[in-house]
């Protein structure tokens, strides 16, 4: 039986798509859901606006006070979680089998009537402002933000905030921003809902169909503009945090593609190659070999949803050893650039991915997310089917072609964040 | 049953078995929802084991582990990672206060070769000097990145202060200056005092043949004779406290940190359940009482409360990671005064019944996939009985509201508390 033969799919509601997936653990399920609508697609505006509208959900509704969302839930060990990403506004629950009805009732008001308090608004925007200004000494996260802003200009998808100016966002978002954001962005339309563990088709639809009829379509444009990235140039930017004991470091550019694109599996494993995995290139010298990093690894991000993405190099090192750690890497990309990759490092890595897909099944969370991740890039779910057989077909020859093709290692942005001055 | 092991016990479907020739103890549960299959070995060795000078030693080791073996050794093209990764297993080791663990999720059709890397590396690892090197640097840049996050090293502190004979005192990282300077042979030592089969349990979760892999694991393990030597226990206890202690970090920071702890008994006391459900009730999830008067106001950013069950003593600690103007002293207090107020006037029925139903959740949970199962066993064979694992949600059952305020009243006394600040430096 293939992949898809063991999800049950409902699309009798205009807009909501479920996909349910009985499983052989006994007495719980997993639900995650989606829509579109993420900060992006706040931004023009605030895009704190997105995020907070999210993180405001559990803190009341028009039925039921905060205290008593939180009463109902935790009496049956239930959770309920919201995150607002770049593009989706994200939910996941987890109940037991016999709790599916009151959670699925609960999570239908969260999502349909929050009441946007003023009082509850500001608890949250002084909690989240302190977390944004934590972060300000998290040494990853500065060298991330830097680097995205090098590579992107500010109305770019893929851009970042500066912390600083996160946090005149979040003090700029008013409550009656987020109602008015709640009414154009929570509706149906690209609704996806994802079920697994001991959970019955029929019954999950009718909940949550019967729950979610009354929602109205959604008004928000949904459409993303593509800005060009700014241009490749070779630079770097260190910023300093005092008292910090190990550095982080990005490295990479923007890249001309996107995960629609015939090349991108291509590009894909030719990088994962150089960083996927521990048996990777970086992996197997600069940590194992030479000892200069606990971690270090390279991959593509920012290319779902139409939208060109990046390709980044990142590891820590000691400040005494990031020189050393940074010409290590230098070193591998490379070597990685002029020589391409080997037929049996190709032969090797397809066999990871295929085994990964198997072993990814083993829980119902693994699951939900695949489907779920595979339904917001508006892929039928046959492609999951033929995942394997898109990873067996790829050709060493096209691999290497993508790489010289897409890679300029002339032109790299470097962003560093630690104790180095 | 293969006549190459007695049963030992079964509980809820595991059932536990011992290899007659060294024997290595096997703990199994079959489970064919998917074609994947976790197999574990959990060693009796952790950081409790260690003393001063090679700290982290039991940690380094595990690093060591993946460097090769008689059987899976670069120089064969038999790397343990490229041989596990290229199969797409989840493959990797930890190691904490009680025990050491390595363990492979792979597609079923592959478990022999877990079990095959793991029964090589458990008497034939390398463990050269060369290795250790750069090794080091790598176990040194993993205990910096620690080192970078506020709430890391106030932890750390605040069990060097709560321990002082007992080596919880020191982390399973271990202290830099061990790290750095600890010799291969010291290494060697370690292994060979405790990497035995008589000191490990091999678990089996997943999709599997049982008869085809008890046999497996003897063709591959049962090649290893048991230790000659008695495998050394840990002696030292922790003194009596006798008055309260404080431990103050100052660092540059953006907000500040509050850690109230309090001595716990060892983890297979009758005490545990109910421990646990105080702190459910304290702080897990947003009806819980110091949410409500910490979290609610404004007045810590995420708070949360831990109380894992050790082998030895452990530690129930409160965390609240303060907004930005709030005062250490605040937060400290309102913490004291909910864990006075249960002392006085215990809690409802209603908050006990809250906790109870989230853990029954979680323990549900704990079975979502082999993993799963296999990491929950895994501390509980750490800590001296896996049926710790199966019989606990019978015991959480069990516990009235009256046995929640006996053991606040018995654990959370000023005289066995410590105490843990940190202050942000401009």
């Amino acid at each position: 039986m293939s992949f898809s033969e063991k999800v049950f799919i409902d699309k009798s509601l205009k807009g909501l798509t479920t996909f349910v997936i009985p499983t052989q653990i006994k007495d719980v399920v997993t639900i995650s859901g989606s829509l579109k609508g993420g900060e992006y697609h706040a931004k023009s505006y605030n895009s704190k606006i997105a995020s907070l509208s999210g993180s405001m959900l559990d803190k009341g509704t028009l039925n039921k006070t905060k205290h008593e969302i939180s009463e109902t839930l935790e009496s049956l060990g239930a959770d309920i979680s919201f995150v607002v990403s770049n593009h989706h506004i994200n939910f996941t629950a987890h109940c037991l089998s016999k709790d599916l009805e009151t959670v699925i009732t609960l999570l239908s008001d969260l999502l349909q009537n929050p009441s946007y308090k003023d009082e509850e608004l500001s608890v949250l925007k002084k909690r989240l402002i302190g977390n944004l200004k934590r972060s300000k000494e998290d040494t990853k996260k500065q060298a991330s933000i830097n680097f995205l802003s090098e590579l992107y200009p500010e109305n770019h998808p893929n851009a970042r905030y500066s912390i600083d100016d996160t946090i005149k966002m979040v003090e700029n978002v008013s409550s009656e921003d987020i109602k008015q954001f709640h009414q154009q962005a929570y509706g149906l339309g690209s609704f996806n809902v994802v079920a697994a563990g001991d959970v019955d088709p029929d019954k999950f639809n009718k909940l949550i169909i019967g729950e979610l009829s009354n929602m109205q379509d959604q008004g928000i444009n949904l459409k993303i503009d593509t800005p060009a990235p700014k241009e490749s140039l070779q630079n770097e930017v260190r910023f300093n945090i005092i008292d910090k004991t190990s550095c982080d470091m990005f490295i990479g550019q923007t890249v001309n593609i996107n995960e629609d694109h015939s090349e991108y599996y291509s590009l894909m494993m030719g990088i994962y190659i150089l960083g996927g995995n521990f048996s990777a290139r970086l992996m197997q010298t600069v940590r194992d070999k030479q000892g200069l990093t606990y971690g270090i690894g390279s991959g593509l991000a920012g290319c779902s949803y139409g939208v060109n993405g990046h390709w980044y190099t990142w590891g820590t090192f000691s400040p005494e050893l990031l020189n050393e750690g940074f010409k290590a890497t230098s070193d591998q990309i490379k070597s990685w650039y002029d020589n391409g990759v080997k037929a049996e490092e190709l032969s090797s890595k397809k066999t990871t991915f295929t085994g990964s897909f198997q072993v990814g099944l083993d829980t119902t969370s693994g699951l939900v997310d695949r489907v779920l991740t595979n339904a917001e890039k508006g892929r039928e779910l046959d492609f999951l089917d033929n995942y394997n057989e898109l990873i067996n077909d790829l050709d060493i020859k096209k691999i290497n072609e993508a790489i010289k093709k897409y890679i300029k290692p002339e032109n790299l942005t470097k962003s560093v964040a630690g104790s180095i001055d | 049953m293969s006549d190459l092991y007695h049963h030992i016990r079964s509980s809820q479907g595991i059932e536990e078995y011992q290899l007659k020739s060294n024997d290595l103890k096997v703990l199994m549960l079959k489970d064919q929802s998917t074609p994947v299959a976790t197999f574990m070995v959990t060693y009796h060795v952790g950081s409790r084991n260690e003393a001063i000078g090679y700290t982290g030693s039991t940690h380094l080791l595990e690093h060591l582990m993946f460097k090769g073996s008689r059987n899976y050794n670069k120089e064969k093209g038999t790397a343990i990672w490229d041989e596990l990764q290229s199969i797409g297993a989840q493959i990797n080791a930890t190691t904490w206060n009680d025990r050491t663990n390595y363990f492979e999720v792979v597609p079923s059709e592959h478990l022999e070769k877990a079990i095959s890397i793991e029964a090589d590396r458990m008497r034939y690892s390398f463990i050269k000097d060369e290795d250790r090197q750069p090794e080091m640097t790598v176990v040194r840049n993993e205990y910096e990145r620690g080192e970078n996050s506020p709430f890391d090293v106030l932890d750390k502190n605040v069990w060097a202060t709560a321990y002082q004979a007992h080596p919880y005192h020191h982390s399973t990282i271990g202290w830099r200056s061990d790290i750095e300077n600890v010799s291969t042979e010291r290494l060697k030592e370690f292994y060979d005092v405790y990497y035995w089969p008589n000191n490990a349990t091999a678990t089996v979760i997943g999709d599997f043949d049982k008869e085809k892999t008890l046999n497996l694991i003897a063709k591959y393990f049962g090649e290893h004779k048991k230790s000659e030597h008695k495998i050394p226990t840990v002696y030292t206890e922790e003194p009596l406290q006798e008055g309260p202690r404080r431990v103050v970090v100052k660092r540059s920071g953006q907000a500040g940190i509050v850690a109230v702890a309090h001595k716990t008994p060892e983890g297979l006391h009758s005490d545990t359940h109910a421990i646990h459900l105080l702190g459910k009730i304290l702080c897990d999830g947003k009806s819980s009482r110091l949410h409500r008067k910490i979290i609610d106001k404004g007045l810590a950013t995420s708070l949360f409360m831990y109380d894992f069950p050790f082998k030895d003593n452990g530690l129930f600690i409160t965390y609240a990671f303060l907004t930005p103007d709030t005062e250490q002293q605040v937060v400290e207090d309102i913490i004291l005064n909910e864990y006075d107020s249960i002392k006085t006037d215990g809690v409802t029925q209603k908050e006990l019944d809250r906790a109870i139903a989230q853990t029954k959740a979680t323990v549900a949970f704990s079975r979502d996939g082999s993993y799963a199962v296999a990491s929950a066993l895994n501390e509980a064979i750490a800590i001296g009985d896996w049926q710790f694992y199966t019989s606990y949600l019978d015991k959480i059952k069990s516990v009235k509201t009256d046995d929640i305020k006996k053991i606040a009243t018995t654990y959370l006394f000023e005289d066995a508390s410590t105490t843990g600040w940190f202050i942000p430096k401009n």
